[in-house]
């Protein structure tokens, strides 16, 4: 009996050079359903705690969700998980594109790679057949001349390739994974772990359907059609389509709580420069993931002061604000070019502009000097000096090789006040929202498992006002209309619930744009399209809130048992200190309220709220009481 | 008067401007322009005139005023 996946796991140790599949039933795929719950049942029994995260013995899974490759918009996305080299604790990442689907139709759910290649290596994958081969003669080259190579080599040009540049193959801590040149695991090292394994790529080719494994076909297919013809219909699909993400950075500014200079202000005087109408100018096309209705991947391309490629695609909000207006740029082709070298490089752009951030204002505080920066006068707004660090931290030169360790590790070997500069919560450099703003976005960045990511959870302005779309869209989940700056027991229910929801995103493959609140896809859709792949017609809201909140707990077991505990689920102490500047001046988060609304996220939860540890009650609840017996609790 | 429509707002206006210009005789209340263009008040978030943040049902706009509405936002 189909129930949404084949059951098969790839399993690589490329220190023995042997390949092996393993296969799951369904009993396993219903509390585990793939990407981040498959992601941290693997990394949990299989991991030794303390393991080196760039040493052979780090386990990297890479797991599609049980939506991956549907015909239906927003679900394409997969997971990378490992023990994260910028954080030390449990990593993860999720990338759109074509990859996972690909790797869907070759009829796999999974890879589990361990060990390390005695020397370069990549990964071929065509349906059953998988094979290791040399790719030495790949190392070192950038990946639309990788990807190239690996289609000639194969003679397939529809091959799809995931791999890393030289930030990986550096084990730059914040390397990203890139697939189809334009699509990225951004967040916590990814891509450092592959290149610790001398893996440059996989490439993967399927003849498969995502139909082969489906209980029924049928209502994912006739939702899937009216969610593509609903797109124009709803405004906030419509909007991901012809402005995507760059259109946020006006509104941030107007609000005053855009990250300015590395967040000490709340607006950016150049931000006319940077915005959707400054965007637009350089805009060359617009791109989606497989079969996704919305379209929201942008592609620009520059022929002028800086050269951009249009085969790297575009800057999404995230990067147009972190290289814009958080470093004081308000040059948009710098900030386009620092985009494509990160894409050519396979950084994350969010730590990437951050730790740049970071040495700006440490260099503005005389912390570090021309000597140390080979003469860059590295001051905010310094565009080109911007750019150029790009291409040393990739390369591991000069300050890039300082800066390649990530802001928290660069502050320790800089000393002094340097510290209070790294805007960083477990190592890893917030993203591009102020929680001064959306506190709830900040109770993400603490308890979040990997630090100082903004994909936790719902952001708090999407659910303030009763009466909006975007509230609406979250009434099967049974949430209160609360202000975005509002701390204490109400916000905390909030958050429980928004982070079981995003969760279950990760786990079943959802894109973050594809449901609501934050797109068009309803709640009910959602809970119908997964009765329809598994046949689990017993399925509800809350058995899909209880998926996100297993994988939550999975991963915070992870992080117990490699020694986090309340001390490190915190904020940076800037974001206790008022803003300085615009409509959001003197806005601080009060540190007591947020510590007793700490509190009530645990009690919630059922986690102790020293140690973090998830109680025996709750995880049986969960149906993964054997996490306790890890945890001794 | 300039008026920003920023994010999913230019939706809901014919033709789906980001901007427009608008001939303001006198002052009016920014609540009374929101009801013309037919924009629904419950996904205005956030409104500025000239950079200052404002209630929509309070505050007041004439013809030489740069107005901004945008809609709940986040994530991206």
């Amino acid at each position: 009996m189909a129930y949404g996946t084949s059951g098969k796991i790839l399993r690589i140790d490329l220190t023995q050079g042997s390949i092996q599949v393993a296969q799951f039933d369904e009993d396993f795929y219903r509390l585990y359903p793939g990407g981040k719950a498959l992601a941290g049942y693997v990394l949990l029994n299989e991991l030794r705690p303390g393991t080196d995260a760039l040493s052979p013995e780090n386990v990297l899974v890479i797991a599609n969700g049980l939506l991956t490759g549907a015909p239906f918009s927003a679900t394409t996305r997969f997971t990378m998980a490992a023990r994260s080299p910028l954080t030390g604790s449990y990593g993860e990442s999720e990338a759109g594109g074509y990859w996972g689907p690909e790797l869907r139709m070759a009829g796999f759910e999974a890879i589990i790679i361990t060990g390390r290649a005695e020397h370069p290596v990549y990964i071929s994958i065509h349906d059953d057949q998988v094979e290791l081969r040399d790719a030495k003669i790949l190392w070192g080259y950038e990946p639309e001349e990788v990807q190239a190579k690996i289609r000639t080599e194969l003679a397939d040009k529809r091959v799809r390739v995931l791999q890393i540049g030289i930030g990986g193959e550096n084990c730059v801590r914040y390397a990203a994974v890139t697939n189809e040149l334009r699509h990225f695991n951004g967040r916590t090292g990814m891509g450092a772990v592959m290149g610790s394994k001398n893996l440059k790529a996989i490439a993967v080719r399927g003849s498969g359907r995502y139909h082969d494994h489906a209980h029924d076909i049928k209502p994912i297919s006739e939702i899937g059609r009216a969610l593509g013809k609903r797109v124009k219909d709803h405004p906030q699909a419509w909007d991901l389509q012809v402005k995507g993400t760059p259109g946020l950075v006006g509104a941030f500014n107007t609000g005053g709580f855009l990250p300015t200079r590395n967040f000490r202000q709340g607006v950016f005087a150049g931000v006319d420069n940077i915005k959707w109408e400054a965007y637009e100018k350089i805009l060359s096309d617009r791109h989606t993931c497989y079969a996704c209705a919305i379209r929201c991947k942008r592609e620009v391309k520059v022929d002028d002061r800086y050269q951009v490629s249009a085969a790297y695609g575009g800057p999404e909000y995230e990067t147009v604000e972190g290289f814009g207006g958080y470093c004081g740029v308000d040059d948009l082709q710098a900030i386009a070019k620092a985009n494509e070298l990160c894409n050519r490089f396979t950084l994350d752009t969010i730590s990437t502009s951050s730790t740049i951030a970071f040495a700006m204002e440490c260099f503005e505080h005389g912390l570090i000097g021309l000597k140390e920066t080979g003469g860059l006068n590295l001051r905010f707004g310094n565009a080109e000096a911007m750019v150029k660090v790009v291409e040393l931290i990739a390369k591991r030169e000069g300050i890039g090789n300082l800066l390649a360790e990530g802001s928290k590790r660069a502050a320790q070997a800089i000393g002094g006040d340097a510290h209070l500069y790294a805007i960083q919560v477990k190592g890893m450099e917030l993203a591009m929202h102020d929680p001064r703003g959306k506190v709830g976005v900040g109770i993400g960045y603490s308890v979040g498992e990997y630090g100082g990511d903004h994909l936790y959870t719902i952001h708090d302005t999407l659910v303030a006002n009763a009466e909006s779309i975007t509230f609406k869209g979250t009434e099967p989940l049974a949430i209160a209309a609360l202000p975005p700056r509002e701390l204490g027991a109400a916000k905390a229910r909030n958050y429980t619930i928004l982070e079981n929801w995003t969760s279950f995103g990760k786990v079943v493959g959802l894109c973050y744009f594809g449901p609501a609140p934050r797109s068009y896809m309803q709640v009910g859709e959602v809970l119908a399209v997964v009765r329809a792949a598994t046949g689990w017609e017993d399925v509800t809201v809350d058995d899909l809130l209880r998926i996100g909140e297993r994988a939550t707990n999975l991963a915070r077991a992870f992080n117990v048992l490699n020694g986090f505990s309340r001390k490190d689920d915190t904020l940076p102490e800037r974001m206790f200190q008022p803003v300085e500047d615009g409509p959001m001046a003197g806005a601080s988060i009060d540190k007591e309220e947020f510590q007793k609304t700490l509190d009530e996220v645990y009690r919630l939860k059922g986690w102790n709220p020293d140690t973090t540890a998830p109680s025996r009650d709750r995880l049986r609840d969960l149906d993964i009481e054997w996490v306790a017996d890890l945890l001794g609790v | 008067m300039k008026l920003h429509l920023g994010s999913y707002l230019s939706w809901y206006v014919p033709q789906h401007p980001s901007r427009m210009e608008i001939n303001l005789d006198k002052p009016i209340l920014l609540a009374e322009l929101v009801a013309q263009l037919k924009l629904p008040v419950e996904e205005i978030a956030i409104a500025a005139v000239n950079g200052t943040l404002v209630s929509v049902r309070e505050a007041q706009i004439s013809d030489e005023d740069i107005v901004e509405l945008h809609p709940p936002n986040g994530g991206g």
